[in-house]
């Protein structure tokens, strides 16, 4: 019996996300929810990504990215090129579509990544406000860059990419970043980043080669905002290289501090919330900014750590093993209470 | 015995400033070297240069005969010389128990796709290091706080958090900056007994700046005293202690002997 609670708890986020998708899909089904909010809600999913690979960087390994668009615009390129002008237009319908797709985001989240490593390692050097610069820049550099290329629209964007990000898929790959990124801040490369976000020189003295990790985070954070970039691809149909500009990735920067930096629950409910909330807010016009905005000044005051700075689900952390294995205090503490 | 580390003409100079002069110091396997002297004379910075974080004008670095010289501050950390922090420098908003783990970095096994799959195997690891870390830190009198934030210590727990951390990196040589800076003369006391047991019980050498003379006298083998970065007395501290040099560089000026 208790086995199964067990069980049943471990795989309480997965059957959380089977639930959400069946919800939703009934809602659908019902015209509950129209289209228009069903596409909200894959932008959410595309956000939670991107904020959730901006916290690697930001909130984990403590480096200051503020170009992170970039990557996305990358990833949503490189994958887009993949089905639409290497499979030419040809929608592939049922079991081909799968592994096409599959293989347009891997295409993105590698050319996201190489292009990460290769400004990662010049650029890591810099701390703190001059890193900041590098990577504003580099931002602009992607997008004045394509805006360059022609055969991939140049500034005009690239128009006919087939719909293959459903919301199933979206929240499959939401879910597989959470799972991957926890089990990563939960391992000897996520204390590592850790270590060097606390203290630099403390993490050098102690034998960790904070260069390489700081490289490492990055790469991982820019090859996860590449794969979300090529969801976005896929769900907006266009791309155009101005939509990935500074404001893009500042939006990104408000998600994660709202939210908590150093928290991958934040990231969740900075960037849903902060999707969500500006399209709940429409019935205001042209007061929704405003009020947007002011929430956002009101989190910043109140909770200046964010919305959940220091916190986590218990999904989405790892405790300690000889926590549970070996009860050193948890025996006396119920000791305590049995007496 | 035999020298485990091997250092020879250090010097470093900032400018027109020689910080370090002429330092030579032979480490035996074992020892603990205690170096003392006033307010900048240069302790700190010679922690600097056997850490990698300066490099040193001339001179040589040599431990079990590789040179060190030149080598980045974590590969000094890997090849066995780890240190404390004279300001302690823990990973604040850590637990007791990750900042010690932190520190085992360098010796993971798991490869990333093991980390992020967080296969059998890699559990399997976390776990034997959980167990590494609790016995660390219940040698050190710290488990029962293990799953604190280390900002959150009170100040001595702090030092001794930082002695547990350099211990996990396995070193062969230990620096400890000031260990008893700011402590009152009962944790002096414990502290005192933490580094011999340490020394006894890790195996470790060690290097050990301070200004607490009654901290140092009872424990070091050997005492270096320097003064405006010039070694000027050496040997057991029965000599040092009583070497006029040392007095005048202690109390500074001309001393009578009634003193």
């Amino acid at each position: 019996m208790k086995k199964i609670v067990l069980l049943l708890q471990k795989l309480s986020p997965f059957i959380g996300c089977l639930i959400f998708y069946i919800v939703v899909t009934v809602l659908r089904s019902h015209k509950i929810i129209n289209g228009y909010y069903m596409q909200v809600l894959m932008f959410a999913g595309v956000n939670v990504m991107m904020t959730v690979s901006l916290n690697l960087v930001n909130g984990f390994t403590g480096q200051f990215c503020i170009g992170h668009a970039g990557f996305m615009s990358l990833g949503a390129y490189g994958s887009a090129v993949v089905t639409t002008l290497i499979f030419k237009g040809s929608h592939f319908t049922g079991v081909a579509q799968l592994p096409v797709f599959l293989l347009s985001l891997l295409c993105g989240g590698t050319v996201a990544a190489l292009v990460g490593c290769l400004i990662g390692i010049p650029s890591l050097r810099l701390k703190g406000d001059y890193l900041a610069i590098v990577t504003l820049a580099f931002g602009e550099i992607v997008r004045a860059l394509l805006r360059l290329i022609q055969p991939i629209g140049g500034a005009r964007g690239m128009i006919g990419i087939p719909n293959y990000s459903s919301f199933g898929r979206i929240l499959f790959f939401v879910a597989l970043t959470l799972w991957l990124v926890r089990n990563l801040i939960y391992s000897p490369f996520g204390r590592a980043f850790i270590a060097i976000r606390d203290n630099e020189i403390a993490a050098d003295a102690m034998g960790i080669n904070t260069t390489k990790y700081k490289i490492l985070s990055f790469c991982i954070a820019a090859f996860i905002a590449g794969v979300a970039g090529g969801l976005y691809a896929h769900v907006l149909c266009f791309i155009q290289p101005d939509s990935f500009g500074f404001t893009k990735s500042s939006d990104f920067l408000v998600y994660l501090y709202a939210g908590g930096s150093g928290s991958l629950t934040g990231s969740v409910i900075g960037a849903v919330l902060l999707t969500i909330l500006p399209e709940m807010l429409r019935f205001l016009a042209d007061w929704r900014l405003v009020l947007y905005a002011l929430i956002l000044v009101a989190v910043m005051l109140y909770r200046s750590e964010g919305l959940c700075g220091g916190k986590e689900v218990p999904f989405l952390k790892v405790k300690r093993a000889s926590l549970y294995k070996e009860p050193i205090f948890g025996a006396k503490k119920n000791a305590a209470k049995n007496g | 015995m035999s020298t485990i580390l091997e250092v020879k003409n250090l010097t470093i100079k900032f400018g027109g400033l020689v910080a370090v002069d002429d330092f030579n110091l032979d480490l035996e396997k074992g020892e603990l070297v205690a170096v003392i002297g006033p307010n900048g004379a240069g302790k700190t910075t010679i922690f600097n240069m056997l850490t990698g974080i300066y490099r040193p004008t001339t001179g040589t670095i040599k431990l079990e005969g590789e040179d060190m010289v030149g080598l980045k501050p974590y590969q000094f950390a890997q090849r066995g010389i780890t240190r404390t922090f004279q300001n302690i420098r823990l990973f604040a908003n850590a637990s007791v128990a990750d900042n010690v783990k932190m520190a085992a970095t360098m010796h993971a096994k798991d490869s990333l796709l093991q980390s992020f799959l967080r296969t059998p195997k890699m559990v399997e690891n976390e776990r034997e290091l959980d167990e590494k870390v609790m016995d660390l830190l219940r040698r050190l009198n710290m488990a029962d706080k293990a799953d604190l934030l280390a900002k959150n210590l009170p100040y001595g727990d702090q030092r001794r958090l930082e002695i547990a951390r350099a211990l996990m990196t396995d070193p062969k040589i230990l620096l400890l900056d000031e260990p008893v800076a700011g402590m009152i003369t009962t944790e002096l006391e414990e502290m005192a007994q933490l580094v011999v047991k340490i020394r006894k019980d890790f195996n470790v050498s060690i290097i050990m700046i301070e200004h607490h003379m009654n901290f140092v006298m009872p424990i070091a083998d050997r005492i270096k005293v320097l003064d405006f970065g010039k070694t000027i007395a050496e040997g057991v501290p029965e000599v040092v202690q009583k070497d006029p040099k040392v007095i005048e560089a202690y109390l500074g000026g001309a001393l009578n002997g009634n003193a």
